[in-house]
Parts: C-alpha cells; sequence; structure tokens
C-alpha cells in the first residue's frame, strides 16, 4: 500500500490535481456568477479555466527551479542543504494558494484573458532568460576553472610553448600550440574543400537546376548533414585514411600514416558542404527574381549575372554560412580522432598525424579524474581558447554581414 | 534579307503572325504590328491582354521562361530575332529594357550604369567608361542629382530616382530601341511626370515601345498606340485617331472605360 501513497503524494501529481481543482473551481464561479447569461462575463468560463491553471503551474515551476538553484549554490559552498521536505511543502505551499486565488478571483469583471496573458508573458521572458543564464552559467564555469588552472600552471607555459605532453604523476607540458595548429590546420583543409563545392553546388542548385532536380538533388545533398560525425570518422578511419596514404603520402615520400591531417580535414570538409550549400542556396534564392532579369536585359550572360549580381547580393548569407562552417569545422572532435590521430604535433606536412584542441580535452578528462591537478583543468583553458576563438569569429561574421547590409539595402 | 528590309522600309520593328503560348494555354494569338524609328508606341490593354508578353518577345527575355513558346516572326532592322544565328545576349544589347519595379543593382550609383558597358567592353579606358556614364546619367535627367555621390549604393535612392537609374543603365548600353514595361506604375504623379518627360526627350535617339495602363499616359507621350485584348492586337494607330476615333467597338469600349 505504500506505493500508493508515495504516488498519490508524489510532487506533480499533487501540482496537477490542484491546477485541475483550481480550473473546474474558476470555471464554476465564473458560471455561477453568469447567472445562466454568458455575455453578462468579462471573459468566457474556458479563459477563467485557462487562468487558473496557469496560475497555478508558473507559480510552482518558478518557486521550484529558485530552490533548486538555491540547493545547488548552497551544496556548492558546503553550507547547509535545503532538506527535501521543505522543498515539497514550500511548493505546495505555492500551488495550493495560486489555486484558491485563482477560484477567488474568477468573478463576473475579472479579465481573465488579460490575466493569462501576463502569465504567459512571463513563461516566455522564463524561456530565454533559461538559455541566456544557462550560457553566462557555461563561461563562468570555464573561467573559474580556467582560473583554478592558471594558478597552478604558468599561462605564459601555456599559450606559448610549443611541447604538449601531459604526464600524470605531475611535471607535465602542457603548451597549447601544437593543439592550436592542429586544429586550425585540419579547419583550413575543411574549408578549402567544403566552401568551393559547396558554393558551386548551390549555385548549380539555385541558378541553373530545374525545379525537378533541385527538388530530388537538394534533400540527398541535406541527407549529408544528419550523418552522425562518428560515421564520418569511421569513413576517414578505414576508407579515405588508407586511400591517401597508399596513393599519395608514400608514393610523394611525405610519410606512411593513414592517419593524417589531410584525411580529417577532407572527411571534415564533406561533412560541411551540406551546411554552405543549403545556407547559400537559400542567400541565393533570396535574391529577387527582378536583379537577374534587370541584368539579363541588358545583355548579361547567365553566368556574369551570378558573378556580378546575384552572389554579391547574396554575399551576406553567404559570408554567414561559410563562418557557421568554420565554427563546426574548429569544434568538431570525432572525425579528429579517428582520422588525424592523437599526436599533438606542429608540422607543415598535411600527411602526418595530427591532433586539435577538442580531441585532447576529451583524452585530458577521460578515466580516473580528480578535477584538481593541472592535467585535468587543462581541458577548461583550452575549452575556454576554443570558445573565444569561435567567438571572435562570430563577431568577424556579424561585422562583415553589418558592413555588406549597409553598403547593399 | 534584303526584300524583308525593302518591303518593311522604315519601320524599326516588324512582327508578323506573332503566337505565344505557356504550356498549353495561348497568351498570344497571332499579332502582326510594325513600329517606326524615333517614334514612341504605347501598348495598352486590360491586365493580363498579353501586352507584356509581346514587349518580352521583343528582346526574347521570354525565352528565360521555360515553358513559354514564341512563333512567328520578328524583325529589327530586317533581321530575324529568333534566328537561330542570332545570340539573345546580344540582341538584348541592342533592345534594352526598363521593368515596371525599379530594380538597381546592389551596387553604387556609378556600376549600376558602367554595368552593361562594362560587360561589352564599350569602352576602352576609364576616362572614356566615366564619360559613357556620365552621358547616360544626363539623357535620363538624373545626372544633376547624383553627380556628387556617384558611389553610394543605388538602391538609396527615391522611386523615381531608382527607376531613372534604371533608365539611364539601359541607355548606357546604346541600345536603339528601348522596351518599358509600365515604367511608371510604382511611381508617384511627380516621379511620374519626370519619366514622362524623360520618354519624350529619348524618342531622339530611341525607338521607344512602352507598355502602359494609363490611357491619359498612353495619351500624353506616344504617337503611335496599340490596343490589345485577349491576347490580340485589336486596333493600332496614331495615338491622335485611337483615343479620338477608334474604328473597333472594342477599343471604345476600353477607352471609354467600359471594358478592363
Amino acid at each position: 500500500m505504500m506505493w500508493v501513497f508515495d504516488t498519490i503524494l508524489s510532487l506533480p501529481v499533487l501540482v496537477i490535481g490542484l491546477a485541475v481543482l483550481a480550473m473546474i473551481g474558476a470555471q464554476v464561479r465564473a458560471r455561477l456568477a453568469a447567472g445562466g447569461d454568458l455575455r453578462r462575463l468579462a471573459a468566457l468560463p474556458r479563459a477563467h479555466a485557462v487562468n487558473a491553471a496557469l496560475s497555478v503551474l508558473i507559480p510552482v515551476l518558478a518557486c521550484y527551479a529558485a530552490l533548486s538553484v538555491a540547493r545547488m549554490i548552497g551544496r556548492q559552498q558546503g553550507a547547509q542543504i535545503l532538506p527535501d521536505r521543505t522543498l515539497f511543502w514550500a511548493v505546495l505551499a505555492v500551488a495550493l494558494i495560486g489555486c484558491i486565488d485563482a477560484i477567488l478571483r474568477a468573478s463576473a469583471r475579472f479579465r481573465a484573458r488579460a490575466a493569462s496573458e501576463a502569465w504567459i508573458k512571463a513563461l516566455l521572458i522564463a524561456a530565454s532568460t533559461t538559455a541566456i543564464l544557462t550560457t553566462v552559467g557555461i563561461v563562468f564555469s570555464m573561467v573559474f576553472e580556467a582560473a583554478n588552472f592558471f594558478g597552478q600552471y604558468g599561462w605564459r607555459d601555456f599559450f606559448l610553448s610549443t611541447e604538449w605532453a601531459p604526464n600524470f604523476r605531475g611535471n607535465s607540458a602542457l603548451g597549447i600550440l601544437p593543439l592550436l595548429w592542429g586544429t586550425l590546420y585540419v579547419s583550413f583543409i575543411a574549408l578549402a574543400f567544403a566552401v568551393p563545392v559547396g558554393l558551386f553546388a548551390a549555385i548549380y542548385l539555385s541558378e541553373y537546376a530545374g525545379p525537378r532536380l533541385r527538388g530530388i538533388a537538394k534533400p540527398l545533398i541535406e541527407i549529408l548533414a544528419g550523418i552522425p560525425t562518428i560515421v564520418y570518422g569511421l569513413f576517414a578511419l578505414i576508407t579515405i585514411g588508407p586511400m591517401l596514404r597508399d596513393y599519395f603520402a608514400q608514393p610523394l615520400g611525405l610519410g606512411d600514416s593513414a592517419s593524417s591531417v589531410m584525411t580529417a580535414g577532407l572527411v571534415m570538409g564533406i561533412m560541411l558542404i551540406p551546411f554552405v550549400s543549403s545556407l547559400s542556396d537559400d542567400a541565393m534564392g533570396a535574391v529577387p527574381q527582378a536583379m537577374r532579369d534587370g541584368s539579363s536585359a541588358l545583355g548579361a550572360t547567365r553566368s556574369e549575372t551570378i558573378r556580378q549580381v546575384v552572389l554579391p547580393a547574396a554575399l551576406p548569407g553567404i559570408m554567414g554560412a561559410v563562418l557557421l562552417a568554420a565554427s563546426r569545422a574548429i569544434g568538431e572532435t570525432m572525425i579528429v580522432v579517428l582520422g588525424a590521430g592523437a599526436a599533438a604535433r606542429l608540422s607543415l606536412n598535411p600527411f602526418e598525424a595530427m591532433t586539435t584542441i577538442t580531441v585532447k580535452i576529451v583524452s585530458q578528462l577521460t578515466g580516473d579524474t580528480d578535477f584538481a591537478s593541472p592535467e585535468t583543468l587543462v581541458a577548461f583553458a583550452l575549452g575556454l581558447t576554443l570558445f573565444t576563438l569561435t567567438l571572435c569569429l562570430n563577431v568577424v561574421a556579424l561585422m562583415i554581414v553589418r558592413k555588406y547590409r549597409e553598403q547593399y539595402e | 534579307m534584303k526584300e524583308a528590309s525593302m518591303i518593311q522600309t522604315g519601320q524599326k520593328i516588324s512582327a508578323r503572325n506573332v503566337q505565344v503560348c505557356y504550356g498549353d494555354s495561348p497568351a498570344i494569338r497571332g499579332v502582326s504590328v510594325d513600329i517606326a524609328p524615333n517614334t514612341v508606341t504605347a501598348f495598352i490593354g486590360p491586365s493580363g491582354c498579353g501586352k507584356s508578353t509581346f514587349l518580352r518577345c521583343l528582346n526574347r527575355m521570354n525565352d528565360t521562361i521555360d515553358i513559354c513558346r514564341v512563333s512567328g516572326d520578328i524583325r529589327i532592322d530586317g533581321e530575324d530575332i529568333y534566328d537561330r544565328r542570332v545570340d539573345p545576349v546580344q540582341l538584348r544589347a541592342k533592345v534594352g529594357m526598363v521593368f515596371q519595379k525599379p530594380n538597381p543593382f546592389p551596387k553604387s550609383i556609378f556600376d549600376n550604369v558602367a554595368y552593361g558597358p562594362k560587360i561589352h567592353g564599350l569602352t576602352r579606358s576609364k576616362a572614356e567608361l566615366a564619360g559613357v556614364v556620365e552621358n547616360a546619367l544626363r539623357k535620363a535627367a538624373l545626372w544633376d542629382e547624383v553627380k556628387d555621390r556617384l558611389g553610394s549604393a543605388g538602391t538609396a535612392l527615391s522611386g523615381g530616382q531608382q527607376q531613372r537609374l534604371c533608365i539611364a543603365r539601359a541607355i548606357a548600353t546604346s541600345p536603339e530601341v528601348l522596351l518599358m514595361d509600365e515604367p511608371c506604375s510604382a511611381l508617384d504623379p511627380i516621379a511620374t511626370a519626370q519619366i514622362e518627360e524623360l520618354i519624350d526627350d529619348l524618342r531622339q535617339n530611341f525607338c521607344v515601345v512602352i507598355v502602359t495602363h494609363s490611357m491619359q499616359q498612353a495619351a500624353r507621350i506616344s504617337q503611335k498606340t496599340a490596343f490589345f485584348h485577349l491576347g490580340s492586337l485589336v486596333e493600332y494607330g496614331d495615338t491622335d485617331q485611337i483615343f479620338t476615333a477608334p474604328h473597333d467597338p472594342r477599343t471604345e469600349s476600353y477607352i471609354t472605360g467600359r471594358i478592363g
């Protein structure tokens, strides 16, 4: 019998029960106030019910979120943790107050529709605040842990050293440069492959292909975007890597490693094609047909029209597509692990194994970790660097887009 | 070829039995018309009567629509423009077009006008190009308003200025024929008056064909008027005659406001 008791008394069921009670109560009171003529009400009984439900559920959510955060902070500070029972009764009290308040407020003159607008607005604000606070939270946790790291390991050695040799018994060399180099090198190869291919595919789809071919080709290209990156990684590991080694690296005398920057870069480039092509295609599709007509009426050929009118007009969108692809490339992990290997190395040879920041974050945090030694905390410094890098990229993208917007619109 | 030009002496454009179909539905049913050089010819008629479609046959802009089929014979200076040897891209350099809505490119005023001359390699030096641009802007009565800001965006101009910029852009490739598809329908009365005055000046150098919904406009600016109805050319003649003594009862109904 105990489990029935538990279930009935469990918090969600109680809260929902109270909400339903409030809905029924408010509706009944509204109908009684109407006295059979609904036109005498400022809001329909249905609206009273909606408002009653919202005035129970939203304060409950707010109260629960606030108390949970308080508990979390309390735990971190090592203070007395708010007991479960307090949380339970506090939430229940809020629900009960909301319920009674909603029922008592229901009257002929109560404008329930306007009141529920306010609740809905609160809900929407809460949703956007959640997104913003999460970002702030991520940044703060990174900054704190990174500061912790720099307390134990000199920032000069981290940013300027070219040696990456972690050693879990201490005395590690943790220089970011080989990793940063690997990240940029792989991303560069990926973009050098994906941007022309993606852009040309987009030009073909939006300017040359007929509607039927377009209807088939566009979804097919977009399937690429749906393939999990680990599958791309396997493709790099068993197909592209050995192929590049056997047909390029060995004949050219550039090494005999199947894992290489080239492998990871090419496969990542394939992964990025749909990002570039799909967004560029949308951007070019948004250029008005009147522009193309104007150009061809002046005796321009199709490719002249594309080069001189369509592409410049679509440039902000194309820029956005490229920078989104760049952010993806910098943050990519799986393809690099399987395609480029895990050796931190500073080299120009694209057929040598190298590694990136993301891969090293994973390897530093796998296994037994205590989050106290520089060997694990370095992951946060690496993550923060990566985050700063992509943030700068986004800012630059925004600036470029804004500049061209001013010029063109 | 010689014979053809002898028959059509004095005509810039001559069309014979032109038919246009969009897929299965006919849009133009056998239109024949001769258009004289240095005149303004107006095409009038109710919406959907085929006047714009016919206009777009004259510079083969209909080629860009896949399902559009044009048959019949259209000659400019005696030359069949639908001949296989004619390059529509070259043709459009000779037959300029101005559209209903101003469509300046997202470029500077200068680059908008220089677009055609650059593509066709009409100028040898930068100075010469600047001269062509200035000349076109002067002819389009826009030079005085924009001469100090040729580098600013063409799209930042007012609607009437944009349309004059588009006219300047079309003039800059030195075409022989200028097609205008309701060039004033997106403009206010003052801008419309400016464009109309401009069209009258353009007659000195070009053969102008204009599609318009405004009968007053047709009466004000054209020497010849063609009335289209349901894809056919109902009546074609001197503008004065069409508006004062139309021969066809349908023309009379239209200009007195009973159909359309």
